[in-house]
C-alpha cells in the first residue's frame, strides 16, 4: 500500500474538480486529485463546446447568465489556448414567437450580458447556411471551448503548485475519525495498487457521482440529480459562430462549432445511473429536426458522432425532480458540517463548464472559512498558455501545424492529422493509457473515418514502441473499436453509414479482425 | 448484335461485362468510379465462416440457409464462375474451389479465402514455420510487431503453431518521401532495380528457412516482381493485403479490365448513372450525369452491379429508410429490425445484409415476380449474405455475375 498526507483531497477530474485543485494549490495548500478515470472523461468531455456568453439564461436564470458573462471574459483570457471566440448569435426562427427577443434584449441588459440586434441580412451573410426564414438576430459573445484543454490546463496549472494529479485511481473509502474526515482510500486502477490519503480535508466535485461519494463518509443522501444530454457532431463546421435559438431554453437549440466539426445539442432528461446514459433514437431525431430549423438540409450533413453527458444538478425542491431543465444551474456547496455532522468535508453540484472556475472560487473560500484562515483567490488573474496553435480556427491551421515536419513524420490519422511523433510521445508519457486516453489528447479516430484507417496503424505503433504488448495492443484495438461504436451506431445513416461499410470491410473483410486470438489472461485497460 | 449495360465496375460487373463479351453481346460498361476490387484484399472468397471456420468452401455453399444468395446460386453456379474467373485471369489467381488457403493478414489474423495470387501462397502456413513479417518503414498500412505478434499467438486450422518476428527495412519508394502509399511502393518494386536493392537490404537480416512475409505491394505491373525478389533472396516470400488503396485488388481490377478491354467492351467511367426509363415491365435506358446535360443510354438488358451500402448503390437516410438509389428496387431485410444494434462484437448489424431479392436468373423480385424482364442484379446489392464477416463476398459476385450474364445471352 501507498501512503500519502496531504492538506486536501480533491475527488474528481472534470472542470470543477481541476478548478478546484488549482485554487486549493494556488492558495498554499497540499493537495492532490483524485478521478476513476482519464481527466474530463465524465461530463466535461461529453458536452457540446460552448462557453457562454450568459445569453442562454438572461430570461430563464439571471443569476447564471450574469456569471456567465464575467466567468466568460475571465476565461477568454487566462485560457485563451483552449477558447475560440467564435461570436454567437441568437436567431428567431420561422415558426418562434419573435416577441421573445424582445424579453432577451431586456433580461441582457439587466445581467449585464452584451447583446445586441443586428438584421436578418446581416445575420445571413456572415452565417450563409443559416435558415433565410430568420426573422431576428441577437449577437452576443459565445464562444467555444475544448474541454479537455481547459481541464489539462488547470490541472497542469495545480501541478506547477505542487498538486498531485492521479488518473485512474478510484475512490473506495472514506475514514472519520470523531465527527472529522482523517482519510481517503482509493484503488490505483492501473496497476491494482491500494492507496492511502491522510488528510484533514475533501472537496466533493465528483459532478454526477458526488452523491456516491458523499454517502462514502457516512453523510446523509446528496440528492444530485443526473440530467442526461445528448450531443451530435456534424462533420465540417456548417457555422463558423455558436447559433442559438432565440426561445426559451429548449431540447436541441444550439449549434456548436468545434474544432473540425460543429455539434448540436442538447437533450435534458432525468436518469438514475450517469454511468449508464442511453443515447434515445427519438431525441437523435429531435436533434436532426432541430437542426433542420437552424440550417435547412441538416438531415442531409453528415453525422459523425453522438454522445451523452450527465448535468450535475443538485435538488432544488421548488420545481418538479423530473423537471432536471429548470432546476437551478447555479452551483451550490453543500456543507456536511450542518448537514450531516460531519467536519472536513464540503460537496459542490450544478454549476456548468463556463463557471468551473467561479465553482472553484467559491468552495475554496467556504473551505477556508472552515479552516479558519484567510487565503485569497487568485485564478482570475493568473493565465494557463497552451502550446502550439493559436484560440482561432482556420481551416488550414492544422496543415500548418504539419508543414515543418512534413517530410520527416508520417501521418497516422489523416482525418485529424496526427502525425507518428504525437503518438508516440503521448504514449510515452502514458504507457498505461488506453487509446481514448490518447484520442483525447490527439483527436486520434475522432474525424470522418472515426478510426476506420488509423486505429490498425496506431496499435501497431503503440507495440514497436515497447510500451505494451501484443495482448496488450490488441485489447487495445478492440477496445477502442467498441468504443467508437458506442456513439456511431445511434447516429448511422447517410455518408457515415457509407463510411461504416468500408470501415467494416477494412477490419472485417480484409483484416478478418474478429478471428484475432483472445487474450490468454485477463488484461487491465 | 443485342446491347447490354453492366452498372458497376467491380468484381461482379467485370465479370458479368467479359462473360457478355464472351458470348458474344455488344456490352457497354458504365462505372462512377473505378470499381470495388481496390477496396478488398485481392483473392477470391466463396464462403470463409459458417459460423465456423471452413475448409471446403463449395461444400459450406450448399448448406447455406435459405435467404443466403448462395442457396439460389447453388454449388454448381460458384464452381462455373471460379472456374470462368481462372480462366479470365490465369496468372493471377490459384487454388482448388474444395480447399481454402488460410491466410495471415495485416493485423495476423489467419483469413480464409479460396482462390488467391500466386505472390500470396507462402503464406498459408504449416505447422513449425518460422515467418519473419518485414515492415517498410516508410509504409505506415503494414506494422509487422502486429501481425508477427498475432500470429506467433495463433493456433493453425489444422493445429500447431508458427514461430514470427518482426524487422522493419527503411527503402524510399520515392526519394525524400517518408509517408509513401501502398500504390508508391508497388511502382517502385515493378522496377528490377528497385528490387535489386530491397534485396540487398534485407538479405543480411533473414535466418535461413525462414518464410518473408512482405505488404502487398511487389510490384502492381510485373507479374514476375515476386517470383523475382523471393529468387533473389533465396526464401520464400508471401504478400499480406492492405487496407484500401490496396495494391492486390487492383491487380485484379487492371487485369479483369484489360481482358474485358480485348473482348470488346466500351467503357465509360467517372459519371454516376442516376436515372433510368421503362415502359412497363421493361427499362429502356439509364442515364448518366454528366455535364451539362444527362446523357442516355439505351440497351436491351441491364445488369445492376452497383454495389452496397459502400458504394453508394445502398442508402438508408436520417430517418432510417432504406433505398436502392438508381432504380428505387423493392429491398429484402428491412424488416429485420432493428437495422443497426449497439453491440460493436456482436451479431452481424441487419442492415448490411438488406438489398435485393433474386431470382435463379438474378432477376430482381417484387411481390414473388421479376421487377423489370430485362435487369439482373449481380454482386452486392443482392440480399441475404454477410460478406465480411463470413467472407463471401467475390463468390456471390463471380456467380451472380456469370449466372446473370448467361440467362442474357439465352435470350438475346
Amino acid at each position: 500500500m501507498r501512503k500519502l498526507a496531504v492538506d486536501v483531497v480533491v475527488i474528481g477530474g472534470g472542470s470543477t474538480g481541476a478548478g478546484v485543485v488549482r485554487d486549493v494549490a494556488m492558495r498554499g495548500y497540499s493537495t492532490v486529485l483524485l478521478e476513476r478515470a482519464d481527466l474530463g472523461q465524465g461530463t466535461t468531455g461529453r458536452f457540446h463546446g460552448l462557453l457562454h456568453s450568459g445569453g442562454r439564461y438572461v430570461v430563464s436564470d439571471p443569476l447564471s447568465a450574469t456569471e456567465c458573462a464575467q466567468e466568460n471574459a475571465i476565461l477568454s483570457r487566462i485560457q485563451a489556448g483552449a477558447v475560440e471566440m467564435t461570436g454567437g448569435y441568437f436567431v428567431t426562427g420561422p415558426d418562434d414567437d419573435p416577441s421573445f427577443a424582445d424579453k432577451f434584449l431586456a433580461g441582457a441588459a439587466a445581467t449585464g450580458v452584451p447583446a445586441q440586434e443586428i438584421t436578418v441580412a446581416e445575420a445571413l451573410r456572415n452565417e450563409p447556411r443559416l435558415n433565410r426564414g430568420i426573422k431576428r438576430a441577437i449577437e452576443v459573445l459565445d464562444g467555444t471551448v475544448d474541454g479537455w484543454q481547459l481541464v489539462w490546463g488547470a490541472a497542469n496549472s495545480a501541478r506547477h503548485y505542487g498538486a498531485q494529479i492521479l488518473t485512474y485511481h478510484q475512490v473506495t473509502k472514506i475514514d472519520t475519525v470523531d465527527g472529522h474526515v482523517a482519510a481517503v482510500h482509493c484503488k490505483d486502477l492501473k496497476n491494482g495498487e491500494d492507496v492511502l490519503i491522510e488528510t484533514g480535508f475533501v472537496l466533493n466535485c465528483a459532478g454526477p457521482w458526488a452523491g456516491q461519494i458523499a454517502a462514502m463518509a457516512g453523510a446523509h443522501p446528496v440528492d444530485v440529480i443526473p440530467g442526461r444530454g445528448i450531443m451530435v457532431a456534424m462533420s465540417h463546421r456548417l457555422v463558423n459562430r455558436v447559433v442559438n435559438r432565440c426561445i426559451y431554453p429548449a431540447d436541441g437549440d444550439i449549434l456548436v462549432p468545434v474544432h473540425t466539426v460543429s455539434i448540436i445539442g442538447t437533450t435534458d432528461v432525468k436518469v438514475d445511473d450517469p454511468d449508464h446514459l442511453e443515447i434515445e433514437q427519438a431525441e437523435v431525431q429531435q436533434m436532426f429536426d432541430a437542426g433542420e430549423v437552424l440550417v435547412p438540409g441538416f438531415r442531409k450533413a453528415r453525422a459523425l458522432h453522438a454522445w451523452a453527458g450527465a448535468r450535475p444538478l443538485i435538488k432544488d425542491n421548488r420545481v418538479a425532480a423530473t423537471d432536471t431543465r429548470h432546476m437551478s444551474r447555479g452551483m451550490a456547496v453543500i456543507d456536511h458540517t450542518t448537514r450531516d455532522g460531519l467536519d472536513g468535508m464540503l460537496t459542490i453540484g450544478g454549476g456548468k463548464l463556463t463557471t468551473y472556475r467561479l465553482m472553484a472560487e467559491h468552495i475554496v473560500d467556504a473551505m477556508c472559512d472552515k479552516l479558519g484562515e484567510k487565503r485569497v483567490c487568485r485564478t482570475a488573474e493568473e493565465d494557463m498558455p497552451v502550446e502550439g496553435a493559436g484560440p482561432n480556427y482556420v481551416v488550414t491551421h492544422r496543415l500548418h501545424d504539419r508543414e515543418h515536419d512534413r517530410l520527416d513524420d508520417q501521418i497516422i490519422c489523416e482525418c485529424e492529422l496526427m502525425s507518428r511523433k504525437m503518438f508516440t510521445d503521448a504514449l510515452a508519457e502514458q504507457p498505461k493509457g488506453t487509446f481514448d486516453d490518447l484520442r483525447r489528447q490527439l483527436r486520434l479516430g475522432m474525424g470522418p473515418c472515426q478510426g476506420g484507417f488509423c486505429s490498425m496503424r496506431a496499435t501497431g505503433i503503440a507495440l514497436a514502441s515497447e510500451h505494451i504488448d501484443i495482448e496488450r495492443a490488441t485489447e487495445l484495438l478492440r477496445l477502442f473499436l467498441k468504443n467508437r461504436w458506442i456513439g456511431l451506431w445511434p447516429i448511422l445513416h447517410g455518408d457515415q453509414l457509407r463510411q461504416t461499410a468500408l470501415d467494416n470491410w477494412i477490419f472485417s473483410g480484409t483484416l478478418d479482425i474478429e478471428h484475432l486470438p483472445a487474450a490468454e489472461s485477463e488484461v487491465v485497460l | 448484335m443485342s446491347r447490354v449495360i453492366v452498372i458497376g465496375a467491380g468484381l461482379a460487373g467485370l465479370v458479368a461485362a467479359n462473360r457478355l463479351a464472351d458470348g458474344g453481346a455488344e456490352v457497354l460498361l458504365l462505372s462512377k468510379g473505378i470499381g470495388g476490387l481496390q477496396l478488398g484484399q485481392g483473392t477470391v472468397d466463396v464462403l470463409g465462416y459458417n459460423p465456423q471456420r471452413v475448409t471446403n468452401p463449395i461444400k459450406a455453399v450448399a448448406e447455406v440457409a435459405a435467404e443466403h444468395p448462395y442457396a439460389t446460386i447453388g454449388a454448381q453456379g460458384v464452381l462455373t464462375a471460379l472456374g470462368y474467373l481462372k480462366e479470365l485471369v490465369p496468372d493471377l489467381l490459384v487454388g482448388d474451389p474444395e480447399a481454402n488457403y488460410h491466410l495471415p493478414t495485416a493485423v495476423g489474423a489467419l483469413r480464409p479465402t479460396c482462390l488467391a495470387q500466386p505472390s500470396m501462397l507462402a503464406g498459408n502456413l504449416k505447422a513449425g514455420s518460422s515467418v519473419v513479417v518485414v515492415g517498410l518503414r516508410r509504409l505506415k498500412d503494414f506494422q509487422p510487431e502486429l501481425i508477427a505478434g498475432n500470429l506467433g499467438r495463433t493456433e493453425l486450422p489444422d493445429g500447431g503453431r508458427v514461430a514470427a518476428r518482426a524487422i522493419n527495412v527503411d527503402i524510399a519508394a520515392r526519394e525524400g518521401e517518408i509517408d509513401s502509399s501502398g500504390l508508391a511502393f508497388a511502382h517502385a518494386f515493378d522496377v528490377p532495380a528497385f528490387r535489386q536493392q530491397f534485396a540487398d537490404l534485407l538479405a543480411p537480416l533473414l535466418k535461413d528457412g525462414e518464410i518473408v512475409a512482405l505488404p502487398a505491394v511487389i510490384g502492381l505491373k510485373d507479374r514476375q516482381a515476386h517470383s523475382d525478389l523471393a529468387a533473389k533472396l533465396g526464401h520464400p516470400v508471401f504478400e499480406i493485403p492492405l487496407p484500401p488503396p490496396s495494391v492486390a485488388g487492383l491487380r485484379l481490377n487492371q487485369a479483369l479490365n484489360a481482358r474485358a478491354l480485348a473482348a470488346g467492351v466500351r467503357m465509360v467511367s467517372g459519371v454516376r448513372t442516376v436515372g433510368f426509363a421503362a415502359d412497363g415491365d421493361r427499362i429502356l435506358n439509364v442515364r448518366n450525369a454528366t455535364v451539362p446535360a444527362e446523357r442516355e443510354y439505351r440497351a436491351d438488358a441491364f445488369v445492376l452491379a452497383t454495389g452496397g451500402f459502400e458504394a453508394g448503390a445502398l442508402a438508408m437516410d436520417s430517418y432510417g429508410t432504406v433505398t436502392e438509389t438508381l432504380f428505387g428496387l423493392p429491398l429484402v431485410g428491412t424488416e429485420n429490425t432493428p437495422l443497426i444494434h449497439g453491440d460493436y462484437w456482436g451479431a452481424e448489424q441487419p442492415i448490411f445484409s438488406v438489398g435485393v431479392g433474386v431470382d435463379s436468373q438474378m432477376r430482381v423480385l417484387g411481390n414473388g415476380k421479376p421487377v423489370y424482364a430485362n435487369l439482373r442484379a449481380v454482386g452486392d446489392v443482392i440480399a441475404g449474405s454477410t460478406r465480411w464477416a463470413e467472407k463471401s463476398g467475390d463468390g456471390v459476385a463471380a456467380a451472380s455475375a456469370v449466372l446473370a450474364a448467361d440467362s442474357i445471352l439465352k435470350e438475346l
